[in-house]
């Protein structure tokens, strides 16, 4: 009864007085961020955004944005003229391959639907069509909390045709690459994500990438080669689907996909011409020809592949990660041809007169990988970073194959077949400790340590470049860093890694090598921006015979100037010296004498953009951008290649402005002269603007 | 039994009385993104259109909602009484790591912070508003996704790697086909350079050279350890198709160099000595070799 009382009293003075729930120290997940805010932190007034200090001042002064109308964004579109190719045409369309025509020069366009019925905003972007060799569309769009949608289409052209390339009939007067092809690939991406910001994220996902074309290649016949025309054709499809779980804690991703492979590539001669082929010395007294073949390879693949990701905020102290990739293609191939002729079998010492050769072939790769990390906050100043990587594939072959030729005397066959095997396995396992000096200064430090091994082997023995090989890697590698933000506008950065090296895979192979990075970013006024880069790298492999040094430094230097908000003129610009030196020796394969491998490459590059308001000229208002880059390399292959361009822009009305445009190109190979070339193009467009 | 009851009555009275007495309820230390919109007007339009503004009204797992600004700002009452700069947090002036720390507060469990620790830009101390603008006021985004804009952000810092792209051969980034996230992963990648990866652990490069995949019967050993890079400057060269060397030659001796692996330790079997490098016929082997990423038919790789 007195606690029924008691009850009784207590609610109603309870009541009077509803106890505040207390105001959480931040707004949930309660364990911000161990950098949130803490006074310590608030102290930390020194340093910008690294790249962006002024940008980010920037930000806090914006100007109120106008109302966006449903439709937005320009559309370029003209007509191309190209001059006449002074030079290689071959060598301008392997570079440039900028045609005439009518083009949709770009387009940019964003549409808001106001009722927000089947998207909120939607984007569409294009560029280069009406020829060009590289077209992209791309349209993405998305409703809040219910899709996001790409979708991204390119189409790129891929001709080849260097006269110097692959000609081992220039000498006898003949220019004809015998790697040369003239392709198209159509490459397209289409994902769907569902119930974006939800803690629940289904997607879907489909590319393709498709190549078709023709070229010239090298029919090989045992003792001689045959140029002779192919067609290409490949398709890859890839099909997955999955779903990001997000949690306050906790994220993880589970994707299972799928791709198929077909490619059916084949090279054919016409019967009745006579392929001489690169051999044009007599064996036996008996020239070799080719007069006709027909080979077509016919590949399919498929594969299924998971992904499992998974990241953790476990402690307000430490994230940690973990991700398991698993894939595993495999190929089939039947692969047919048939040559007549004067062939010559030099293993027989026979000559024969037709040849048939079929080869029945399969692989499986699987390949597995996982890996996981974690960062650790042990003091406020102090973070530690550790990961490990484990990367696993093994690709296992076979074939079969019959050859039958038909000597005078009747045919021979020969059977083979032949089992592959190319494994590694590779691991990595990394340490870094970052200490906060001052708010101004981070250092960093760290070890990493790879090591794995890998075997290549073809069974039985036999044949050139394949045979039974292991080798064995094992990598020390240290690595430091440091930030420097001495003044808010100014940002220093410089990394390190020195490695030593127990073993590698290959002689070119990253060994005893010594990398450096430095970078420096100052916003010295609101109208000027100076940037530096530096990279260094030196490799060497003291292994004897082979002795293999390799250094490459570079230096850039870059310039954005904008006085008076750009409004009468800006200026962009950067320059790049680079250089590159590498050694190797290696033994003649005729004479087994030692030689040096060497190459050098010291290059000047600049690039530079003005853009200028040319002020009113009557009604109209021209705007004026010129500039254009430069190469010029000298050492192994000294290379001359400029891109200087003007564009005159003249507005017409408040929605159109019409262009004029040049661009010359111009490129110069000092060994091979004749494959240089020199080309103008010009354009005249109109931009239309909403 | 009594006692106990006893206990609870004189429990209950306790807390009544203590309930009777509680002080005021204290003031929030938050004063809600209405308020900062206040003073802060345009920033506050902008904002609206970012997928951020999200936070203000459906972020109750976080404990934001209504509170997008100081979920990155901190707790803005005390600014909101002084007006002054130096009672906010302001982002932009602390260390890169500190703003990670904010940013990874809520996006600590997207898949985009896979990765992240391998990743050069966060041992570089490149924080996430480098890239990402959190206000977005034109013409800046909060995620650059036009092709010119990500490879001039890019540019931006990596000076070096975009004067490759000036050399004769290479990627058609300059031409808009191309931008630097097809092939590297901003955010980080287990692979080296940040790469993209094709499916689950495959070469990003696949992703547009699908022909080159395989798996191939017989396999060219450097494709699959070391990448494309064995060979080809992905960036750019002054050799044509992107390659080391200039002559094809130079490329494959400098591997098969006629030293046995047995010597060496390292993969690469010796060229037979038929290969008469003064003729022409052998001065690019890629003439025979020609399925030199690696063949289905044949262990030369010859077709």
């Amino acid at each position: 009864m007195r606690i029924l009382l008691a009850m009784v009293v207590a609610l109603p003075l309870a009541a009077q007085t509803p106890p505040a729930a207390p105001p959480p120290a931040t707004p949930a997940p309660a364990t911000p961020a161990p950098v949130a805010p803490t006074p310590a932190v608030f102290a930390q007034t020194a340093a910008p955004a690294p790249a962006a200090p002024a940008a980010d001042t920037k930000a806090e002064a914006s100007p109120v944005p106008s109302p966006e109308p449903d439709i937005s964004g320009w559309v370029d579109f003209g007509y191309r003229w190209r001059s006449g190719v002074n030079g290689s045409l071959e060598t301008y369309r392997s570079v440039v391959n900028l045609g005439s025509g009518p083009k949709l020069f770009g387009a940019d366009l964003t549409l808001l639907d106001p009722k927000k019925r089947f998207f909120d905003s939607m984007h569409i972007r294009a560029s280069g069509w009406g020829g060009d060799p590289y077209g992209t569309f791309h349209l993405d769009a998305s409703k809040s909390k219910l899709y996001r949608f790409d979708a991204d289409y390119r189409d790129l052209s891929y001709f080849n045709n260097l006269p110097s390339y692959a000609d081992p009939l220039l000498t006898r007067g003949i220019i004809l690459d015998e790697q040369s092809f003239d392709t198209r690939r159509h490459i397209g991406s289409y994902t769907l994500d569902l119930l974006p910001g939800n803690w629940f994220v289904p997607y879907l996902a489909y590319d393709r990438d498709a190549n078709s074309g023709n070229g010239v290649m090298a029919f090989t016949q045992n003792s001689n080669e045959y140029a002779v025309p192919t067609s290409m054709n490949d398709r890859t499809n890839l099909y997955r689907g999955g779903v990001h779980f997000e949690l306050r804690r906790f994220h993880a991703t589970i994707e299972e996909g799928g791709t198929t492979f077909s490619s059916g590539q084949s090279l054919y001669q016409s019967p009745g011409a006579v392929n001489p082929g690169n051999l044009n010395t007599p064996i036996f007294g008996q020239t070799l020809d080719l007069t006709s073949a027909a080979a077509s390879y016919g590949i399919t693949g498929s594969s299924a592949y998971t992904k499992a990701l998974f990241s953790s905020n476990a402690f307000s102290w430490m994230d940690i990660y973990g991700q398991f990739l698993f894939s595993q293609p495999s190929s089939n191939v039947h692969y047919q041809e048939n040559a007549t002729g004067n062939l010559y079998l030099p293993s027989e010492i026979v000559f024969y007169q037709s040849e048939q050769y079929l080869v029945s072939a399969a692989a499986k790769l699987p390949h597995t990988t996982a890996s996981l990390g974690a960062e650790i906050r042990p003091l406020k100043r102090v973070r530690m970073t550790e990961s490990w990587l484990t990367d696993r594939m093994h690709d296992a072959g076979n074939s079969s194959s019959m050859q039958t030729i038909v000597p005078v005397g009747g045919a021979q066959q020969t059977a083979l077949l032949l089992q592959s095997s190319l494994v590694s396995d590779y691991n990595q396992v990394e340490t870094n400790l970052f200490f906060d000096v001052t708010s101004h200064l981070t250092l960093r430090g760290g070890y990493r340590y790879v090591w794995g091994d890998a075997s290549d082997a073809v069974l039985p023995q036999g044949g050139e470049l394949t045979g039974s090989e292991q080798a064995k890697l094992r990598r020390n590698v240290g690595l430091g860093g440091i930030v420097y933000r001495p003044i808010q506008k100014l940002l220093l950065t410089a990394e390190t890694e020195v490695a030593s090296s127990g073993g590698v895979y290959f002689n070119t192979s990253l060994y005893d090598y010594q990398k450096v990075r430095m970078q420096a970013r100052y916003q010295a006024t609101t109208s000027l921006s100076l940037a530096l880069d530096f990279t260094y790298l030196n490799n060497e492999n003291p292994t004897p015979g082979i002795n293999y040094t390799f250094r490459s430094q570079q230096e850039a230097a870059s310039i954005f100037w904008s006085p008076n908000s750009g409004k009468l003129i800006t200026f962009q610009g950067s320059y790049s010296w680079s250089s590159i030196r590498s050694d190797i020796f290696y033994l003649v394969p005729e004479t087994l004498t030692q030689a040096t491998s060497d190459y050098s490459e010291n290059a000047h590059t600049a690039t530079a953009l003005f853009n200028l308001n040319l002020g009113h000229w009557g009604v109209v208002a021209p705007k004026l951008t010129a500039g254009g880059s430069l190469f010029v390399s000298s050492g192994t292959r000294p290379t001359r290649y400029y891109q200087p361009m003007a564009k005159l822009w003249v507005p017409m009305s408040k929605h159109a402005q019409a262009f004029a445009e040049w661009w010359f190109y111009g490129y110069g190979e000092a060994f091979t002269p004749y494959e240089g070339f020199g080309t103008h193009l010009a354009s005249i467009g109109m931009r239309y603007t909403r | 039994m009594h006692n106990i009851k006893s206990f609870l009555f004189c429990a209950l009275l306790v807390t009544a009385a203590r309930a009777q007495v509680a002080p005021p309820p204290a003031a929030s230390p938050y004063v809600g993104s209405e308020a900062c919109a206040t003073c802060h007007e345009d920033i506050a339009k902008a904002f609206a259109t970012t997928p951020h503004h999200l936070a203000d009204g459906k972020d109750k797992k976080r404990g934001f909602d209504g509170k997008a600004c100081e979920s990155c700002h901190g707790p803005g009452a005390k600014h909101a009484g002084s007006a002054d700069a130096a009672d906010i947090r302001n982002p932009a002036k602390l260390s890169a790591a500190a703003i990670d720390g904010i940013c990874l507060t809520c996006h600590v469990n997207q898949p985009t912070h896979m990765g992240r620790l391998e990743s050069s830009h966060a041992k570089d101390a490149v924080a996430c508003t480098t890239c990402h603008k959190i206000h977005a006021t034109a013409p800046e985004v909060l995620v650059v996704r036009k092709t010119e804009a990500i490879n001039k952000q890019c540019e931006g810092c990596h000076l070096t790697v975009a004067a490759q792209f000036q050399k004769p051969f290479h990627h058609k980034l300059p031409e808009g086909a191309m931008n630097c996230v097809d092939c590297h992963n901003p955010h980080g990648s287990m692979k080296q350079a940040m790469t993209q990866s094709f499916g689950a652990n495959e070469p990003g490069c696949l992703n547009c050279h699908g022909d080159k995949r395989g798996p191939f019967t017989f396999e060219h050993g450097p494709v699959r350890f070391e990448g494309c890079a064995t060979c080809h400057a992905a960036h750019g060269s002054a050799n044509p198709r992107m390659l080391d060397r200039p002559q094809v030659q130079q490329v494959c001796l400098e591997c098969h160099a006629n030293l046995p692996v047995n010597t060496t330790g390292h993969l690469g079997v010796v060229p037979p000595a038929f290969h008469d490098l003064r003729s022409p016929r052998y001065q690019n082997c890629t003439v025979c070799h020609q399925k030199i990423h690696g063949s289905y038919v044949d262990r030369n790789l010859l077709k």
